[in-house]
Protein backbone atom coordinates (compact mmCIF):
# COMPACT_ATOMS: atom_id res chain seq x y z
CA UNK A 1 0.00 0.00 0.00
CA UNK A 2 1.35 3.52 -1.08
CA UNK A 3 -0.35 6.24 0.86
CA UNK A 4 0.20 10.01 -0.21
CA UNK A 5 -1.24 12.67 1.99
CA UNK A 6 -2.20 15.49 -0.10
CA UNK A 7 -1.53 18.59 1.44
CA UNK A 8 -3.08 22.55 1.50
CA UNK A 9 -1.02 24.80 -0.40
CA UNK A 10 -2.82 27.85 1.38
CA UNK A 11 -4.35 29.07 4.67
CA UNK A 12 -8.42 29.06 3.99
CA UNK A 13 -11.36 27.00 4.85
CA UNK A 14 -12.72 23.99 3.56
CA UNK A 15 -15.86 25.09 1.62
CA UNK A 16 -16.61 21.80 0.06
CA UNK A 17 -15.77 18.02 0.27
CA UNK A 18 -16.72 16.51 -3.41
CA UNK A 19 -15.27 13.02 -2.64
CA UNK A 20 -15.42 10.79 0.40
CA UNK A 21 -13.47 8.13 1.53
CA UNK A 22 -13.20 5.34 -0.94
CA UNK A 23 -13.93 7.09 -4.03
CA UNK A 24 -11.42 5.89 -6.59
CA UNK A 25 -10.07 9.02 -8.36
CA UNK A 26 -8.12 9.69 -11.61
CA UNK A 27 -5.24 12.33 -11.29
CA UNK A 28 -6.68 16.17 -11.17
CA UNK A 29 -10.24 14.70 -9.75
CA UNK A 30 -11.52 17.36 -7.38
CA UNK A 31 -11.54 15.97 -3.63
CA UNK A 32 -12.34 19.07 -2.18
CA UNK A 33 -12.51 22.81 -2.79
CA UNK A 34 -10.74 25.04 -0.10
CA UNK A 35 -11.46 28.99 0.13
CA UNK A 36 -9.00 31.49 0.54
CA UNK A 37 -9.06 35.70 0.28
CA UNK A 38 -12.79 35.05 -1.79
CA UNK A 39 -10.85 32.47 -4.08
CA UNK A 40 -12.42 29.12 -4.24
CA UNK A 41 -9.20 26.25 -4.81
CA UNK A 42 -9.60 23.29 -5.91
CA UNK A 43 -7.73 20.14 -4.48
CA UNK A 44 -7.52 18.11 -7.01
CA UNK A 45 -5.66 14.37 -7.00
CA UNK A 46 -2.05 14.05 -7.41
CA UNK A 47 -2.92 10.72 -9.25
CA UNK A 48 -4.97 7.63 -9.75
CA UNK A 49 -6.41 5.63 -6.77
CA UNK A 50 -8.17 5.62 -3.76
CA UNK A 51 -9.08 8.14 -1.25
CA UNK A 52 -8.52 6.52 2.39
CA UNK A 53 -9.19 8.88 4.49
CA UNK A 54 -10.51 13.00 3.99
CA UNK A 55 -8.80 14.59 7.04
CA UNK A 56 -10.74 17.66 7.19
CA UNK A 57 -14.62 18.68 7.26
CA UNK A 58 -16.72 21.57 5.88
CA UNK A 59 -15.77 24.62 7.31
CA UNK A 60 -12.58 23.67 8.62
CA UNK A 61 -10.08 26.28 9.19
CA UNK A 62 -6.91 24.98 7.38
CA UNK A 63 -2.96 25.74 7.51
CA UNK A 64 -0.52 25.66 4.85
CA UNK A 65 0.57 22.10 4.75
CA UNK A 66 -2.01 20.75 6.69
CA UNK A 67 -3.33 17.09 5.60
CA UNK A 68 -6.21 17.21 3.77
CA UNK A 69 -6.53 13.78 2.39
CA UNK A 70 -4.82 10.28 2.31
CA UNK A 71 -4.84 8.90 -1.22
CA UNK A 72 -3.51 5.17 -1.46
CA UNK A 73 -2.07 5.26 -4.86
CA UNK A 74 -1.85 1.20 -5.07
CA UNK A 75 -5.80 0.49 -5.45
CA UNK B 1 -29.29 35.57 -18.85
CA UNK B 2 -26.24 35.48 -21.41
CA UNK B 3 -22.75 34.84 -19.68
CA UNK B 4 -19.10 33.83 -20.96
CA UNK B 5 -18.76 30.22 -19.45
CA UNK B 6 -14.80 29.12 -18.66
CA UNK B 7 -14.89 24.78 -18.69
CA UNK B 8 -11.64 24.36 -18.96
CA UNK B 9 -8.59 25.83 -18.59
CA UNK B 10 -6.69 27.56 -21.66
CA UNK B 11 -9.69 27.05 -23.73
CA UNK B 12 -11.80 29.80 -25.11
CA UNK B 13 -14.97 31.64 -23.24
CA UNK B 14 -18.34 30.17 -24.22
CA UNK B 15 -21.23 32.19 -24.35
CA UNK B 16 -23.94 30.67 -23.04
CA UNK B 17 -27.33 30.75 -20.89
CA UNK B 18 -26.72 30.75 -17.75
CA UNK B 19 -29.42 30.70 -14.70
CA UNK B 20 -29.32 33.27 -11.87
CA UNK B 21 -30.81 32.46 -8.35
CA UNK B 22 -33.14 35.34 -7.00
CA UNK B 23 -31.49 37.39 -4.50
CA UNK B 24 -31.64 35.88 -0.84
CA UNK B 25 -32.24 38.30 2.13
CA UNK B 26 -28.76 40.49 1.80
CA UNK B 27 -28.61 39.51 -1.30
CA UNK B 28 -27.98 42.35 -4.39
CA UNK B 29 -28.94 41.62 -8.15
CA UNK B 30 -26.96 44.12 -10.29
CA UNK B 31 -27.17 44.68 -14.00
CA UNK B 32 -23.53 45.64 -15.01
CA UNK B 33 -23.32 48.46 -17.83
CA UNK B 34 -19.41 48.27 -17.59
CA UNK B 35 -16.72 45.06 -17.47
CA UNK B 36 -13.02 46.15 -17.17
CA UNK B 37 -11.41 42.88 -18.57
CA UNK B 38 -8.21 42.45 -15.94
CA UNK B 39 -5.15 40.76 -16.20
CA UNK B 40 -6.12 38.89 -12.96
CA UNK B 41 -8.61 37.00 -14.79
CA UNK B 42 -5.66 35.44 -16.77
CA UNK B 43 -4.40 33.99 -14.02
CA UNK B 44 -7.07 31.69 -13.79
CA UNK B 45 -7.86 31.42 -17.89
CA UNK B 46 -4.19 29.90 -17.81
CA UNK B 47 -4.56 27.80 -14.16
CA UNK B 48 -1.61 29.45 -12.67
CA UNK B 49 -4.18 30.10 -10.06
CA UNK B 50 -6.71 26.48 -10.16
CA UNK B 51 -10.55 27.67 -9.75
CA UNK B 52 -13.22 24.97 -9.57
CA UNK B 53 -15.22 25.08 -13.29
CA UNK B 54 -17.38 25.68 -14.74
CA UNK B 55 -16.94 29.10 -13.62
CA UNK B 56 -17.49 32.91 -15.07
CA UNK B 57 -14.63 34.89 -14.62
CA UNK B 58 -14.90 38.81 -14.56
CA UNK B 59 -14.43 40.93 -11.26
CA UNK B 60 -14.32 44.61 -12.24
CA UNK B 61 -17.81 46.44 -13.19
CA UNK B 62 -19.85 49.02 -12.65
CA UNK B 63 -24.13 48.89 -12.85
CA UNK B 64 -27.27 49.91 -11.79
CA UNK B 65 -29.25 47.82 -9.03
CA UNK B 66 -31.76 45.45 -10.51
CA UNK B 67 -33.87 44.13 -7.33
CA UNK B 68 -32.52 43.87 -3.55
CA UNK B 69 -33.34 41.30 -1.15
CA UNK B 70 -35.50 41.56 2.25
CA UNK B 71 -32.73 42.63 4.79
CA UNK B 72 -30.91 45.47 2.34
CA UNK B 73 -30.90 49.05 3.60
CA UNK B 74 -28.28 49.86 1.93
CA UNK B 75 -29.52 50.55 -1.74
CA UNK B 76 -32.49 50.41 -3.62
CA UNK B 77 -33.46 49.58 -7.19
CA UNK B 78 -31.70 52.14 -9.75
CA UNK B 79 -28.60 52.72 -8.06
CA UNK B 80 -25.76 53.38 -9.19
CA UNK B 81 -22.94 51.07 -7.69
CA UNK B 82 -19.14 49.33 -8.51
CA UNK B 83 -18.97 45.83 -7.24
CA UNK B 84 -16.13 44.66 -5.44
CA UNK B 85 -14.48 41.66 -4.47
CA UNK B 86 -13.43 42.45 -1.04
CA UNK B 87 -16.66 41.35 -0.23
CA UNK B 88 -16.67 42.31 4.13
CA UNK B 89 -19.05 40.74 6.66
CA UNK B 90 -18.49 43.50 9.48
CA UNK B 91 -18.12 41.49 12.28
CA UNK B 92 -14.83 39.15 12.50
CA UNK B 93 -11.58 40.37 13.55
CA UNK B 94 -10.23 41.37 10.37
CA UNK B 95 -12.81 43.33 10.03
CA UNK B 96 -13.02 44.82 13.59
CA UNK B 97 -9.80 46.01 13.48
CA UNK B 98 -10.01 48.12 10.07
CA UNK B 99 -8.78 45.33 7.54
CA UNK B 100 -11.77 44.90 5.90
CA UNK B 101 -9.98 43.67 2.26
CA UNK B 102 -8.55 40.35 4.73
CA UNK B 103 -12.13 39.71 5.63
CA UNK B 104 -12.37 35.69 5.12
CA UNK B 105 -15.48 35.04 6.63
CA UNK B 106 -17.38 32.68 4.03
CA UNK B 107 -21.36 34.66 4.84
CA UNK B 108 -20.48 36.63 1.60
CA UNK B 109 -21.11 33.80 -0.34
CA UNK B 110 -23.87 31.16 -0.37
CA UNK B 111 -22.47 27.79 1.63
CA UNK B 112 -22.44 24.96 -0.09
CA UNK B 113 -25.99 23.18 0.73
CA UNK B 114 -27.78 26.25 -0.57
CA UNK B 115 -29.01 26.45 -4.04
CA UNK B 116 -25.89 28.03 -6.01
CA UNK B 117 -26.28 31.49 -7.22
CA UNK B 118 -25.25 30.22 -11.05
CA UNK B 119 -26.38 27.41 -12.51
CA UNK B 120 -26.61 26.05 -15.66
CA UNK B 121 -29.78 23.48 -16.45
CA UNK B 122 -29.13 22.51 -12.41
CA UNK B 123 -25.24 22.42 -12.96
CA UNK B 124 -23.43 24.63 -10.62
CA UNK B 125 -21.80 27.45 -12.09
CA UNK B 126 -18.94 28.12 -9.46
CA UNK B 127 -19.10 32.13 -8.93
CA UNK B 128 -15.89 34.14 -9.66
CA UNK B 129 -14.98 35.98 -6.06
CA UNK B 130 -18.19 36.32 -5.02
CA UNK B 131 -19.13 38.39 -8.13
CA UNK B 132 -18.70 36.79 -11.94
CA UNK B 133 -18.90 40.03 -14.31
CA UNK B 134 -18.46 38.39 -17.91
CA UNK B 135 -22.36 38.36 -17.50
CA UNK B 136 -25.32 40.18 -18.31
CA UNK B 137 -26.60 40.20 -14.63
CA UNK B 138 -24.69 39.99 -10.83
CA UNK B 139 -26.20 38.43 -7.90
CA UNK B 140 -23.92 39.40 -5.17
CA UNK B 141 -23.52 39.81 -1.53
CA UNK B 142 -24.88 43.55 -0.21
CA UNK B 143 -21.29 44.08 1.18
CA UNK B 144 -19.77 43.47 -2.43
CA UNK B 145 -20.74 46.85 -4.00
CA UNK B 146 -20.88 50.19 -3.28
CA UNK B 147 -22.57 53.26 -4.31
CA UNK B 148 -21.97 56.33 -6.40
CA UNK B 149 -22.51 59.39 -7.92
CA UNK B 150 -24.75 58.60 -11.04
CA UNK B 151 -22.65 61.41 -13.19
CA UNK B 152 -19.77 58.94 -13.02
CA UNK B 153 -18.85 57.45 -16.46
CA UNK B 154 -19.93 53.44 -16.00
CA UNK B 155 -16.92 52.09 -18.31
CA UNK B 156 -14.34 53.79 -15.88
CA UNK B 157 -16.48 53.21 -12.88
CA UNK B 158 -15.51 49.53 -13.47
CA UNK B 159 -11.99 50.58 -13.19
CA UNK B 160 -12.28 51.62 -9.88
CA UNK B 161 -13.78 48.17 -8.97
CA UNK B 162 -10.24 46.55 -9.36
CA UNK B 163 -7.31 47.79 -10.90
CA UNK B 164 -7.68 51.61 -9.45
CA UNK B 165 -8.50 50.24 -5.91
CA UNK B 166 -5.42 47.64 -6.33
CA UNK B 167 -2.78 50.34 -7.65
CA UNK B 168 -3.88 53.42 -5.73
CA UNK B 169 -4.68 51.45 -2.38
CA UNK B 170 -1.64 50.04 -2.37
CA UNK B 171 0.49 53.29 -2.83
CA UNK B 172 -2.19 55.07 0.02
CA UNK B 173 -2.99 52.26 2.27
CA UNK B 174 -0.28 49.20 1.89
CA UNK B 175 2.74 51.17 1.93
CA UNK B 176 1.22 54.76 3.26
CA UNK B 177 3.94 56.12 0.20
CA UNK B 178 5.40 60.37 1.75
CA UNK B 179 5.23 63.36 0.01
CA UNK B 180 8.59 63.54 -1.70
CA UNK B 181 9.52 60.01 -1.21
CA UNK B 182 11.21 57.69 -4.41
CA UNK B 183 9.06 55.18 -5.59
CA UNK B 184 9.29 52.76 -8.50
CA UNK B 185 6.78 50.72 -10.31
CA UNK B 186 7.56 47.14 -11.85
CA UNK B 187 5.07 46.72 -15.06
CA UNK B 188 2.76 49.12 -16.03
CA UNK B 189 -0.52 47.58 -16.80
CA UNK B 190 -4.02 48.76 -15.54
CA UNK B 191 -2.74 48.09 -11.94
CA UNK B 192 0.83 49.63 -12.27
CA UNK B 193 -0.63 52.72 -14.33
CA UNK B 194 -2.99 53.01 -11.00
CA UNK B 195 -0.25 52.85 -8.62
CA UNK B 196 2.03 55.29 -10.42
CA UNK B 197 -1.35 57.60 -10.65
CA UNK B 198 -1.78 57.08 -6.81
CA UNK B 199 2.09 57.81 -6.50
CA UNK B 200 1.59 61.25 -7.87
CA UNK B 201 -1.47 61.57 -5.70
CA UNK B 202 0.51 61.07 -3.13
CA UNK B 203 3.04 63.90 -3.67
CA UNK B 204 5.64 61.64 -4.54
CA UNK B 205 8.96 63.21 -5.48
CA UNK B 206 10.34 60.96 -8.18
CA UNK B 207 8.04 57.94 -9.54
CA UNK B 208 9.97 55.69 -11.99
CA UNK B 209 8.27 53.33 -14.16
CA UNK B 210 9.71 50.03 -15.37
CA UNK B 211 7.92 47.92 -18.07
CA UNK B 212 9.15 46.30 -21.02
CA UNK B 213 6.50 48.29 -23.88
CA UNK B 214 7.52 51.50 -24.60
CA UNK B 215 3.43 52.39 -25.28
CA UNK B 216 2.95 51.38 -22.37
CA UNK B 217 5.56 54.18 -21.13
CA UNK B 218 4.17 56.23 -22.26
CA UNK B 219 0.84 55.71 -20.48
CA UNK B 220 3.04 55.97 -17.28
CA UNK B 221 4.45 59.01 -18.25
CA UNK B 222 0.50 60.46 -18.76
CA UNK B 223 -0.52 59.72 -15.85
CA UNK B 224 2.02 60.82 -13.25
CA UNK B 225 5.56 59.06 -13.62
CA UNK B 226 8.62 61.18 -13.63
CA UNK B 227 11.08 58.95 -15.37
CA UNK B 228 10.76 55.83 -17.35
CA UNK B 229 12.86 52.36 -17.66
CA UNK B 230 12.40 49.66 -20.30
CA UNK B 231 13.49 46.59 -18.64
CA UNK B 232 14.18 44.96 -21.87
CA UNK B 233 16.93 47.05 -22.24
CA UNK B 234 19.58 46.17 -19.34
CA UNK B 235 19.55 45.92 -15.69
CA UNK B 236 16.57 47.70 -14.46
CA UNK B 237 17.43 47.69 -10.44
CA UNK B 238 20.94 49.62 -11.12
CA UNK B 239 19.22 52.01 -13.64
CA UNK B 240 16.76 52.71 -10.79
CA UNK B 241 19.13 52.61 -7.95
CA UNK B 242 21.26 54.85 -10.44
CA UNK B 243 18.75 57.69 -11.05
CA UNK B 244 17.80 57.51 -7.39
CA UNK B 245 21.37 58.09 -5.99
CA UNK B 246 20.98 54.61 -3.84
CA UNK B 247 17.50 53.03 -3.98
CA UNK B 248 13.48 53.92 -3.43
CA UNK B 249 11.72 54.92 -0.49
CA UNK B 250 8.89 52.59 -1.85
CA UNK B 251 8.53 49.88 -4.92
CA UNK B 252 5.30 48.07 -6.27
CA UNK B 253 5.97 45.06 -7.96
CA UNK B 254 2.37 44.69 -10.19
CA UNK B 255 3.69 42.00 -12.65
CA UNK B 256 3.09 39.23 -10.20
CA UNK B 257 6.91 37.46 -11.29
CA UNK B 258 9.35 35.79 -8.84
CA UNK B 259 12.18 38.30 -10.61
CA UNK B 260 10.62 41.08 -10.59
CA UNK B 261 9.17 40.69 -6.84
CA UNK B 262 13.17 40.08 -6.06
CA UNK B 263 13.96 42.83 -8.49
CA UNK B 264 11.38 45.67 -5.96
CA UNK B 265 13.26 44.45 -3.27
CA UNK B 266 16.88 44.94 -4.28
CA UNK B 267 15.86 48.50 -5.71
CA UNK B 268 15.44 49.78 -2.36
CA UNK B 269 17.39 52.65 -0.45
CA UNK B 270 18.13 51.63 3.50
CA UNK B 271 14.87 51.35 5.51
CA UNK B 272 12.74 51.07 1.84
CA UNK B 273 9.72 48.84 1.67
CA UNK B 274 8.55 46.91 -1.30
CA UNK B 275 5.03 46.14 -1.74
CA UNK B 276 3.97 43.05 -3.71
CA UNK B 277 0.67 43.36 -5.82
CA UNK B 278 1.26 41.20 -8.58
CA UNK B 279 -0.60 37.80 -8.30
CA UNK B 280 2.83 35.39 -7.85
CA UNK B 281 1.59 31.44 -8.95
CA UNK B 282 0.93 29.13 -6.44
CA UNK B 283 3.87 27.36 -4.96
CA UNK B 284 6.70 29.95 -6.48
CA UNK B 285 8.90 30.92 -3.73
CA UNK B 286 10.84 34.46 -3.55
CA UNK B 287 14.47 34.48 -2.83
CA UNK B 288 15.80 37.25 -0.77
CA UNK B 289 19.64 38.26 0.25
CA UNK B 290 19.33 38.19 4.32
CA UNK B 291 22.00 40.85 4.48
CA UNK B 292 19.48 43.20 3.09
CA UNK B 293 17.32 42.82 6.46
CA UNK B 294 19.97 44.76 8.61
CA UNK B 295 19.55 48.04 6.20
CA UNK B 296 16.04 47.80 7.73
CA UNK B 297 14.63 46.81 3.65
CA UNK B 298 11.07 45.86 4.30
CA UNK B 299 8.75 43.45 1.86
CA UNK B 300 5.04 42.64 2.26
CA UNK B 301 2.34 42.09 0.49
CA UNK B 302 -1.33 43.81 -1.06
CA UNK B 303 -4.31 42.50 -1.74
CA UNK B 304 -6.48 44.57 -3.56
CA UNK B 305 -5.21 47.81 -2.24
CA UNK B 306 -5.92 47.34 1.84
CA UNK B 307 -9.37 48.62 0.75
CA UNK B 308 -11.74 49.88 2.67
CA UNK B 309 -13.42 50.59 -0.66
CA UNK B 310 -16.49 51.61 0.70
CA UNK B 311 -14.68 55.14 1.75
CA UNK B 312 -11.92 54.63 -0.95
CA UNK B 313 -14.44 54.06 -4.27
CA UNK B 314 -16.54 57.28 -3.69
CA UNK B 315 -13.32 59.35 -3.40
CA UNK B 316 -11.23 57.62 -6.54
CA UNK B 317 -14.61 59.16 -8.21
CA UNK B 318 -14.49 62.47 -6.98
CA UNK B 319 -10.21 62.05 -7.91
CA UNK B 320 -11.25 61.16 -11.35
CA UNK B 321 -14.25 63.97 -11.97
CA UNK B 322 -11.59 66.34 -10.45
CA UNK B 323 -8.97 65.48 -12.79
CA UNK B 324 -6.56 63.54 -10.29
CA UNK B 325 -7.44 60.28 -11.28
CA UNK B 326 -6.68 59.17 -14.72
CA UNK B 327 -8.88 56.49 -16.24
CA UNK B 328 -9.44 57.59 -19.77
CA UNK B 329 -6.40 56.66 -20.94
CA UNK B 330 -6.62 53.40 -19.18
CA UNK B 331 -9.36 52.30 -22.08
CA UNK B 332 -7.84 50.88 -25.10
CA UNK B 333 -11.48 49.54 -26.58
CA UNK B 334 -15.27 49.03 -25.90
CA UNK B 335 -16.07 45.48 -26.75
CA UNK B 336 -19.44 43.22 -26.58
CA UNK B 337 -19.60 40.48 -24.25
CA UNK B 338 -19.33 38.32 -27.65
CA UNK B 339 -15.79 39.57 -28.17
CA UNK B 340 -14.32 38.42 -24.70
CA UNK B 341 -11.96 35.68 -25.84
CA UNK B 342 -10.40 38.85 -28.59
CA UNK B 343 -10.14 40.75 -25.09
CA UNK B 344 -8.28 38.11 -23.30
CA UNK B 345 -6.01 37.30 -26.34
CA UNK B 346 -4.78 41.11 -26.14
CA UNK B 347 -4.20 41.00 -22.70
CA UNK B 348 -1.93 38.25 -23.53
CA UNK B 349 0.14 40.17 -25.62
CA UNK B 350 1.09 43.09 -23.32
CA UNK B 351 0.69 45.36 -25.42
CA UNK B 352 -2.44 47.08 -24.86
CA UNK B 353 -4.32 49.05 -21.64
CA UNK B 354 -7.41 47.71 -20.59
CA UNK B 355 -11.13 46.57 -22.78
CA UNK B 356 -14.07 47.36 -21.29
CA UNK B 357 -17.45 45.87 -22.35
CA UNK B 358 -20.43 47.09 -22.34
CA UNK B 359 -23.84 45.24 -21.80
CA UNK B 360 -25.81 47.85 -24.19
Amino acid sequence: MTLITIESEITGNVWKIEAAAGTATDEEDVILILESMKMEIPVESPEKGIIKEILVNEGDQVQEGQGLAILDTDS
Amino acid sequence: MKAAVLREANKPLEIEEVQISKPGPREVLVRPVAAGVCHSDLHFLDGSYPYPMPTILGHESAGVVEEVGSDVTYVKKGDHVITCLSAFCGHCNKCLTGHLSLCASPEVSRDATEESRLSIQGETVHQFLNLSSFAELMLIHEHALVKVREDMPMDRAALIGCSTTTGVGAVFHTAGVEPGSKVAVIGCGGVGLAAINGAAIAGAGQIIAVDRVDSKLELAKAVGATHTINASSGNAVGEVVEMTQGGCDYTFEAIGLKSTAEQAFQMLCSGGTATIIGMIPVGTMVELHGVDFLAEKKIQGSNMGSNRFRVDMPRFVDFYLSGKLHLDEMISKHIKLADINLALDALKTGQEARHVIMFN
